[in-house]
């Protein structure tokens, strides 16, 4: 099974490369059937994922979120589906265009993780291990989408409205909007994720909350989203402002779940 | 003063203490809380040490300046909920009636379409038409409720915490299986009757589980029940969490070959001879497999070749440490001390928080608040007469570019010609 597994993530670590590169290929040329291609690509290379993950799921006994490797393969799958769901959802290929690259980073940090299937200490033998990571990576894969589009919004004023950009990319207003609901998206999850953690942590540990370096970490990160929110009705912020606050609220995301665990230790460790 | 309620609750406000907060909790999470002087001053230097210990950054989250910041940023929120309560109820009044779609238009359109087929492609089903010859319906009211009902589940969660932190018991209690030990000064007493570890055939752990018997020597009543790991037990009002294990022992002392003194140790503990009270016993670690090539005290691992480190002290001066074996003795003049059944005890963390509830409680109108602020987007369509056809009117309060493009569509569908000049994009934010 965790053979099986091993094959399936190696078909779509090379999927997801060829993906970026067909996106590319796409920004460069402008030829729309690229798109088309690129976006039917993704969705395969999903399924194959998508069929690793419930594998290595299977092959361990356990839901296959509990060490660095299983944890950031499943956020390159988050990202893909959130950005799948977006790219359909608002007829939006040129995000695919983006966000694959930042799906091929993290599949590419999962694939340098050590992938060694290793027994659950009693604690995580818990069935709101399931909620409280689930919610973690659909959070931080809307977060990634979210930033993905940001940064075209950013970008997007330096861009003509006429010709092959000004078509398949949406105006700056409709642009805020999809961030904003991905951004939406995140923030119910990640409340979910830091609920579902404070219910788990007064079942095992007796405190819903200890300031531990994940859990402030994460605090932080609802924090700055909930500012985006905010900023993004202010006069004078809406738009760019906004933009960059979303961005930055990607960098806690990352910092939060590979910072955290590199310089600030606690009892999200073996996360 | 009017200016005063003004800003307390403004948004510019709460967003400054928002970003306060978190760079107050990104700040605090860089430096390891609790410690002394002395460790600050190893990890970043004296001058530094003394800049931690006067912001109070050693203890950073009770600090007077972090829990003045959480009250300012719960009095903003209180201030905001209460003086928007007015204004927000009448919005929404308004919104659901036909004579409020005077402002805030997000799209319109006009022709001999036919309105019902705009109602049904935009799922509003209970369209009706009114006395003036209007045809109205309004979807997604609650969604004006949304950052209301958020904004009071923190207000609830933040006020749940604080309350549980003052009042909250909390006592930790470590014993092996037959030990008795106070809980500080509950009056209760906790008995662990048995610790069972089960492993899975290949010798991983599965589960902790501790037998207790917690007693009232006043009541005179005793409450038994299990503490396992995610399943802690619920006695005497006070909540049992099997937080973890180490190792313990028992020691035996002899004087001149008679049995003097037997004491259950955990490791860490000490104790003084009976009848030589300066001659103190120290059980500062246990090797459960000494011989092995790398030694460790890991409290799950079986014991093969145990050794007991001990320390002896006199008068408060050290006389010794050393390693002893199974079977082996220590000698001190006409003591002999013995370290035997080495076994695991458990360390019990017991809590009795009162406003748990009123915290899961906040933390659920939160969710609420937020699915009811990001899922219903409130809309209302509106087909007036004129002339042989109609006019019909989108407005969303939050949906702006994106509702006007779905309305678009839908009135393209139904026959209507979009209202180019007069469409005003983006409505209410």
């Amino acid at each position: 099974m965790i053979q099986t597994e091993n094959t399936l993530f190696t078909i779509a670590v090379i999927g997801y490369f060829i993906l970026t590169a067909l996106n590319f290929a796409f920004v460069i040329l402008k030829k729309e059937p690229l798109a088309k291609a690129a976006f039917r690509l993704q969705a395969g290379i999903f399924i194959l994922h998508t069929a690793a993950l419930v594998l290595r799921g299977i092959g361990t006994g356990h839901w296959p979120m509990t060490n660095q490797y299983e944890f950031s393969t499943s956020f390159a799958w988050a990202l893909c589906l959130v950005s799948l769901i977006f790219i359909r959802k608002y007829r939006f290929p040129v995000l695919g265009a983006f966000s694959s690259p930042l799906i091929l980073l993290m599949i590419g940090y999962a694939a340098m993780q050590n992938r060694e299937v290793r027994e659950l200490m009693p604690s995580l033998r818990s069935s709101w291990l399931a909620f409280h990571v689930s919610t973690a990576i659909i959070a931080y894969g809307a977060f990634g989408v979210t930033c993905v589009i940001s940064l075209i919004f950013l970008f997007r004023g330096r861009m003509k409205e006429e010709g092959f950009w000004g078509q398949h990319i949406p105006d700056t207003e409709k642009l805020d909007m999809i961030s904003y609901r991905s951004a939406c998206l995140g923030m119910l999850f990640l409340t979910l994720t830091i609920l579902t953690g404070a219910i788990w942590a007064e079942q095992a540990w007796g405190s819903y909350w200890s300031w531990d370096p994940k859990e402030t970490w994460s605090l932080v990160t609802w924090i700055i989203y909930a500012v985006y929110l905010h900023l993004r009705i202010r006069r004078g912020w809406k738009g760019k402002g906004a933009a960059w606050f979303a961005v930055i609220g990607f960098v806690c995301v990352i910092f939060t779940y590979i910072g955290v665990n590199t310089f600030l230790p606690g009892v999200h460790s073996y996360a | 003063m009017k200016k005063i309620g003004k800003f307390l609750s403004s948004m510019p406000f709460a967003i400054i203490l928002l970003v306060l907060l978190a760079a107050a909790c990104a700040l605090s999470s860089t430096v390891s809380q609790g410690q002394t002087y002395e460790y600050y001053a190893a990890q970043y230097g004296e001058r530094m040490a003394g800049l931690i210990l006067a912001l109070r950054l050693d203890d950073a989250f009770h600090s007077w300046w972090f829990i003045g910041l959480s009250t300012v940023l719960c009095i903003n929120l209180f201030c905001c909920n209460l003086i928007r309560l007015p204004a927000l109820m009448k919005r929404a009044e308004a919104f659901a009636k036909p004579d409020g779609m005077t402002t805030g238009i997000t799209a319109e359109a006009a022709g001999d379409g036919d309105p019902h087929r705009l109602f049904a492609a935009l799922h509003m089903p209970k369209a009706k038409e009114d006395g003036d010859g209007r045809i109205f319906a309004a979807g997604n009211k609650a969604g004006f409720w949304g950052a209301w009902i958020c904004h009071l589940g923190i207000l609830l969660l933040i006020l749940g915490f604080a309350l549980g932190q003052m009042t909250m018991k909390q006592y930790t209690v470590y014993a092996l299986p037959g030990q008795t030990k106070e809980m500080g000064d509950s009056g209760l007493s906790v008995t662990v009757e048995d610790l069972r570890i089960s492993r899975d055939e290949n010798g991983a752990i599965l589960q902790y589980t501790a037998m207790l018997t917690v007693s009232d020597s006043v009541k005179n009543t005793v409450e038994s029940g299990r503490a396992a790991v995610n399943a802690p037990a619920n006695l005497y009002g006070y909540k049992f969490f099997q937080n973890s294990i180490g190792w313990g022992a028992d020691v035996r002392v002899l004087k001149n070959g008679e049995e003097l003194q037997k004491e259950q140790l955990c490791v860490g503990e000490f104790f003084a001879v009976a009848d030589k009270p300066e001659l103190v016993i120290c059980f500062p670690a246990f090797y459960p497999d000494y011989s092995a090539e790398i030694k460790t005290n890991d409290p799950a691992a079986e014991v093969k070749d145990p050794a007991y480190i001990y320390q002896v002290y006199y008068q408060g001066q050290i006389l010794g440490m050393n390693a002893l074996k199974a079977g082996e003795e220590l000698t001190i003049d006409e003591y002999t001390v013995l370290f035997e059944r080495p076994r695991n005890y458990t360390l019990l963390a017991v809590k009795r928080d009162s406003f748990t509830w009123l915290v899961l409680l906040g933390g659920l109108i939160t969710l609420a608040g937020l699915v009811l602020a990001f899922w219903l987007q409130p809309s209302a369509v509106c087909a007036v007469r004129e002339g042989s056809g109609w006019h019909v009117y989108g407005r969303c309060r939050k949906g702006g570019v994106l509702f006007r493009d779905e309305f678009l569509k839908a009135a393209a569908e139904a026959g209507f010609t979009p209202c180019e000049n007069r469409t005003t994009a983006g409505g209410d934010t």
